[in-house]
């Protein structure tokens, strides 16, 4: 972006209005008019003055001439300036955005993403848009989502205000889905808690510290025994400018307390049957990060080579493969090694005895007489009946 | 998989018309300012060469040079102070939009790496043009300016725009072609570059509106002064709309009944989206969708679609996504990727996977821990199968 945001300084520069800002070949516009002006207004005075000739008069119009010929260059300076911008950011931005036929048009489609726009608000905890997007849009948006989000913002906000209270109150009410998922956030707000009666004054609270962790940490003690250790241990290294030395420093990290907002969104979230992160900001960072330009690369591929691809149709698979974080590997994949070929319902993947994995097909294929297969990985022969179909 | 670096290239694809709609306004600003000076400055030099020529023809009478003189500077002053007017409420205004904007994008270009809380915010402030830009294209105002507000991105987004094409739209709906026409003179240069031959549809649509009123004389008299100028490309249509005279908007007579048919006018909104559009570099489809159109076809698995494989933190899995999902094509993998079902991990040599005598595969890492806690038992939370982790085996994904 240099190349246009110099342009944009000697822009700036020909059509600065203050005269010491205002930089070019040519004299600036206003000096011009300006020039002209007491031109204009000398020549009036004469003229009342009955002093005028012809000969000044001759001169005023050449007078004029060159003032607008000062001009003319001046706009063309502008001019050729700006047509400068306008390369730079064609060099910048060579390649249009794609034409696609219309996306997303079916009146289903359309509800669903109102609909995903109007729960990216909310989740995100941008109550007053998402209230004008339902307004304006005429979206449907259960009432209950709604007050859950709320909820989950005014949560987060007393986390942020050191106040545990309320997602404490969430999550023993929650204990059974908590435990399910083997979720620690019931313990971590305890902790985060204790630490601050024992951090946060000075002198530390040592004694409704320890009466804490009596009550709310020491049931956690089978689940976290060695924390929960550390945790009574670190008492010997107070104050708090000595644990920082201490091998107990990491509990004097404030993102300790920090990561409990994240750590809650997700557990919150989850209790709805929703994703840890915003999905929109998930495909859209995807789309938006280089996926769509890998996709286009492709298709450009495939109209030089004169082949049919539709929208909808699979990736052609040689051209098109988008690298995705791992964060975004929401499931295995299993492509043959023989073969290839992703796994299907009727293709799945069959482990050999030796513990290496082809599709059935594959399979088949690589059996001989008496449905003997030798593994085309390593020596070991197995056959087609004790192959194992395995489940990712 | 090169993740480490962020794809710049990949994101700047999207942000040619960021770039070009202040570019385009300025330019607009420029020959607005072009066109006062052009026509004070030439008044200017006619009135002075009148002077000089009536001075030299001793023709002239004191009073009305004076007067003259008073015209110019009339002129001039006025000039003076259009041109500072434009400056302020225009030019440097959308100066600012450009220098705001090329910062924007600079700052992406210097991101090290896409877990950078910068490139993070970027992102954020992405999403959000990208909703505005949406809302806009709907028609809904209300919203676009709530969130460029909220989120301090107005010189990001571009509502003027989207509301002038919303007003001229508004009149094309409401049958005048005033507003549309004059658009067009104003991006004379730019239409023909393109080859758009909005103002000849314009024009004509003019010309049929008189010949449904049965105007014939102002029709003939509109056809001549401006369709026949379009004859070397629009011959025929010409032609054709000279015979629409002889024919009432009642007839039934096929090429004539189509001139005449209403749905031209929805037509024309949207030869003018597509034009004012193609100016501004903005693609037909909504930023918003392109983007999801790459992300969910990235994403997109048949086991997104398979109770028992659905992922609550895949995207494509959610009943609403998973409908958008359905206009986009699967991704497809030429290598395996195998994730953990417990832990959510990309199994690998360092963490392999291991599979339960029925089958069912997941990371060691994940079954260590629960034996860990288990005595040494496992249990496959999909199938209920229990057994000691000893009974496990490895499996090698090529």
């Amino acid at each position: 972006m240099d190349a246009a945001l110099k342009e944009l300084i000697k822009l700036e520069q020909l059509t600065a209005k203050s005269p010491s800002a205002n930089k070019g070949k040519t004299p600036a516009i206003n000096d011009s008019l300006d020039s002209l002006l007491q031109t204009l207004y000398g020549h009036k005075k004469r003229l009342e003055e009955g002093l005028s000739s012809e000969q000044e008069l001759q001169s005023l119009a050449k007078t004029v001439e060159v003032r607008k010929k000062e001009i003319d260059d001046r706009q063309k300076e502008v001019y050729n300036s700006l047509a400068r911008y306008g390369k730079a950011l064609d060099k910048r931005f060579p390649t249009s955005l794609p034409t696609y036929d219309p996306l997303f048009a079916s009146p289903e489609a359309e509800v669903a993403l109102e609909r995903v726009i109007a729960m990216h608000f909310l989740r995100t905890g941008r109550f007053s848009t998402a209230e004008t997007f339902i307004e304006e849009f005429g979206v449907d948006i259960p009432s209950y989502l709604q007050s859950q989000f709320i909820d989950l913002h005014r949560i987060l906000l007393a986390l942020r205000n050191q106040d545990i209270g309320p997602a404490l109150e969430w999550a023993m009410k929650e204990r059974a889905f908590l435990n399910s998922r083997s979720s620690s956030l019931e313990f971590y707000l305890h902790r985060s808690e204790y630490l601050r009666l024992l951090l946060a004054s000075n002198p530390p609270e040592l004694s409704r510290a320890i009466d804490y962790a009596n009550k709310y940490l020491r049931p956690f003690f089978s689940s976290h025994p060695i924390e929960f250790q550390r945790l009574m241990a670190c008492l010997m290294f107070l104050p708090l400018e000595r644990m920082r030395t201490s091998p107990y420093r990491d509990l004097t990290d404030p993102a300790l307390h920090l990561d409990l907002e994240p750590l809650f969104a997700t557990e919150f979230s989850a209790s709805l049957g929703m994703s840890k992160q915003a999905p929109l900001r998930v495909v859209g960072d995807i789309g938006g990060g280089g996926a769509l330009a890998k996709i286009e690369k492709g298709r450009k591929i495939m109209r030089e080579r004169k082949s049919e691809w539709s929208q909808t149709d699979e990736l052609p698979v040689w051209l098109i493969e988008v690298p995705l974080p791992p964060e975004n590997r929401y499931h295995s994949v299993f492509a043959c090694p023989v073969s290839k070929d992703q796994s299907t319902e009727q293709n799945p993947p069959m482990m050999m005895s030796c513990g290496h994995v082809v599709s059935k097909d594959s399979l088949q294929k690589l059996s001989k007489a008496k449905g003997i297969v030798k593994c085309p990985y390593c020596p070991v022969e197995s056959t087609l009946g004790t192959a194992l179909r395995v489940y990712f | 998989m090169s993740n480490s670096k962020v794809n710049v290239e990949g994101i700047m694809l999207f942000e040619q018309p960021f770039a070009r709609v202040p570019y385009e306004n300025y330019r607009k600003v420029f020959r607005t300012s072009q066109k006062n000076i052009e026509r004070e400055l030439v008044a200017v030099q006619t009135a002075s060469n009148d002077l000089a020529r009536r001075a030299k023809e001793s023709a002239q009478d004191p009073q009305d040079a004076i007067k003259s003189l008073e015209s110019m500077i009339g002129r001039v002053e006025g000039l003076k102070r259009k041109l500072s007017d434009l400056q302020d409420s225009a030019g440097s205004p959308t100066q600012d939009v450009m220098r705001e904007r090329l910062q924007h994008l600079n700052a992406v270009e210097d991101v090290q790496s896409p877990k950078d809380p910068e490139y993070t915010r970027w992102e954020d402030t992405r999403l959000d043009r990208w909703l505005v830009d949406w809302v806009l294209r709907h028609g809904k105002e209300r919203t676009a300016r709530k969130i460029a507000q909220e989120k301090g991105i107005e010189t990001l987004v571009d509502i003027d725009l989207f509301m002038d094409i919303r007003r001229i739209e508004d009149a094309l709906r409401s049958r005048s072609c005033t507003e549309a026409l004059a658009w067009c003179s104003e991006n004379k240069t730019a239409l023909r570059k393109l080859k758009s031959t909005l103002e000849f549809d314009l024009r004509l649509q003019e010309y049929i509106e008189l010949a449904r009123a049965r105007k014939t004389k102002e029709a003939i008299a509109y056809s001549r002064k401006h369709l026949v100028p379009w004859q070397e490309t629009h011959l025929t249509q010409i032609q054709q709309a000279s015979a629409l005279l002889a024919f009432p908007s009642t007839t039934t007579c096929n090429p004539y009944k189509r001139l005449y048919d209403p749905s031209r006018w929805s037509n024309l909104v949207r030869s003018f989206r597509l034009a004012i559009f193609n100016l501004n570099t903005l693609p037909s489809e909504p930023l918003l969708h392109l983007a999801l159109y790459g992300g969910l076809s990235s994403l997109k698995l048949p086991t997104c679609y398979d109770v028992a494989t659905k992922n609550v933190d895949c995207p494509v899995c959610d009943a609403w996504f998973g409908k958008l999902a359905e206009e986009v094509p699967f991704s497809h993998h030429v290598n395996s990727t195998i994730v953990c079902r417990l832990s959510g991990r990309i199994m690998n040599e360092d963490n392999p996977p291991m599979a339960f005598p029925n089958g069912y595969v997941y990371s060691r890492e994940a079954l260590e821990d629960m034996a860990a806690r288990n005595d040494g038992m496992v249990k496959c939370p999909r199938s209920g199968e229990e057994c000691d982790f000893s009974k496990l085996k490895k499996v090698f994904i090529s």
